[in-house]
């Protein structure tokens, strides 16, 4: 058996090459769950790769979606040093891209938001709330239960759209209004979200179009 | 496309054959679902050129190595026993410290194996790793959270190549493997059991007599828990176990006064152990444990806690 793609330790070999299918690139921050988002996408039938953040820019150009995983690293407090090209796929890559908890803050950060550390931060159940049902959550009821883990989170970055809250955070997920660019702060590549591989499906949809 | 156990198993023989050609290999099991569903693929891949073993540490559950040795023969697969316990306590005196108690014992997993591989001429170790052990070892961006036995526990020089056929897998998913293999139920449906045993469910330094209480410990909250589940009160946990706690605390037993150490109950709800809720256990089935554990190990335990965190923020094991 190859060793199935999701191996973080797999170097990148330009995986996809002569492959039709769809090519997702999950951009490793380091989280506990960045191989649940494989799983998640596997289940989907979709062919996922975990590439470090060091991989050259050219070599993401060719996928049609990049995942940006969650991780330990705080964006907001200086360790966005830390994600190797991440900032550049952001610049350079146009397709759909998804940012996930860190992931997430990183795209907020980036595109002129304030990721700081949230005055109650959430590990484990959180409610969600929906306010925009539109692609991300289309489909969904107007709040389920999702499982989240940070310390930070990411407010106010111009252009984009926040899609959902709860009690805690103002900003449990986005989009931009000018780009497919989307961001959850919870986890949906875990089981115990609800409607978590739905809200995959959903940005792949978007994907294909 | 759900995942399809049947093309993973003959995908992983042709895998383990292609790793291992013509060489030998051993395998370590524990007696827990992943090493067993290992063992029984690396047997039906290289035959008579693997062998099994089952290191007793000493910090195994109640009756583990027979247990073991019989189920694992029921499956096909002969398992040598080897008694190193006092191996283990030895290497383990004096330490409190989670890490260090878990790089203590992947090495000496390694030591009893390398020299059981000399022996066999063997080359390769196999080893029931799944994803979840590499991921929460940490590595590069990825923070460690603790060190799996069989991943950031091994020595950095090792006389054996590694074969680790289920890498990619998550327990559900082994589970699947598994059923389809036809490995008895008391094997495919048995609760996960950490590789370092009840080395993590004894916080703080490690010795004979504490394994034994929190051995008994554990048998208690697993016979109430299934006998719960069993009689329609409750579904059984997805994990379930004692911790002893280093904490003594005042009782009175027979209006004497008594000062002894704190069991914690812990009992989760997953599908893949990477995030948990704490079951809702029926008050009289709690109560019963509590009875049971004050009771048989009055020597030395006179409180009993219930752990209601979830993962995240708590992991499953405390340590």
């Amino acid at each position: 058996m190859e060793r199935l793609s999701g191996s973080q330790e797999k170097p990148w070999r330009g995986y996809f090459s002569g492959c039709p299918c769809m090519k997702v690139l999950i951009v490793d921050f380091g989280s506990q769950w960045t191989h649940r988002i494989h799983r998640t996408l596997k289940y989907l039938d979709v062919e996922s790769q975990i590439i470090p953040v060091t991989t050259p820019v050219k070599n993401i150009l060719p996928a049609d979606a990049l995942i940006l995983s969650g991780g330990a690293i705080r964006v907001g407090l200086g360790d966005a040093s830390q994600v190797g090209n991440a900032r550049k796929y952001l610049d350079k890559f146009q397709g759909p891209i998804m940012g996930i908890c860190a992931g997430q803050q990183f795209i907020g950060l980036h595109f002129g938001g304030k990721a700081q550390p949230c005055k109650v931060p959430e590990f484990g159940k959180v409610e969600l709330f929906i306010d925009e049902h539109n692609d991300l959550f289309e489909g969904l009821p107007d709040k389920f239960t999702v499982w989240a883990s940070h310390n930070d989170d990411v407010v106010g970055t111009p252009g984009f759209k926040v899609l959902a809250h709860s009690k805690d955070a103002s900003n449990e997920a986005f989009k931009s209004e000018s780009r497919p660019i989307y961001g959850c702060l919870f986890h949906p590549e875990v089981e115990h979200t609800e409607h978590g591989s739905e809200i995959y499906a959903n940005f792949l949809k978007i994907v294909k179009k | 496309m759900p995942f399809s156990p049947e093309k993973f198993i003959s995908e992983a023989i042709s895998s383990i054959r292609a790793t291992v050609g013509k060489s030998r290999a051993i395998i370590g099991v524990s007696g827990g679902v992943d090493s067993s569903v290992a063992a029984v693929l690396a047997a039906r891949a290289l035959g008579k050129n693997v062998n099994c073993v089952f290191v007793d540490t000493g910090l195994m559950r109640k009756d583990e190595a027979a247990t073991v040795k019989s189920s694992l023969a029921r499956a096909g697969v002969k398992v040598e026993v080897i008694g190193a316990s006092k191996l283990f306590f030895y290497a383990l005196r004096g330490i409190a410290e989670p890490e260090k108690k878990r790089k203590i014992i992947g090495e000496r997993f390694i030591h009893v194996f390398e020299i059981e591989a000399k022996k066999e001429k063997a080359s390769f170790l196999i080893q029931g790793t799944i994803a979840p052990d590499w991921i929460e070892s940490g590595a590069g961006l990825r923070d460690t959270i603790k060190s799996h036995h069989n991943v950031g526990g091994l020595p950095k020089k090792m006389g054996m190549k590694l074969c680790e056929p289920l890498r990619e897998l998550y327990k559900d998913e082994v589970r699947k493997v598994a059923r389809a293999l036809k490995l008895p139920a008391e094997l495919s449906e048995r609760q996960p059991f950490p590789g370092p045993g009840l080395a993590v469910r004894i916080m703080d330094e490690i010795n004979e007599e504490k394994a034994e209480t929190v051995r008994e410990a554990c048998a208690i909250v697993e016979e109430e828990l299934e006998l719960a589940s069993r009689e329609g009160k409750m579904e059984r946990p997805w994990q379930y176990f004692a911790v002893l706690l280093p904490i003594k605390s005042v009782g009175v037993l027979g209006d004497k006064r008594a000062y002894g150490y704190t069991i914690a109950v812990r009992a989760v709800e997953s599908i893949d152990g990477m995030t948990a809720k704490a079951s809702r256990i029926p008050p009289d089935v709690l109560e019963r444990i509590s009875e049971r554990i004050t009771r048989e190990l009055k020597e030395h335990v006179n409180r009993v806690v219930y752990d209601t965190t979830s993962k995240p923020p708590g992991t499953i094991e405390w340590e």
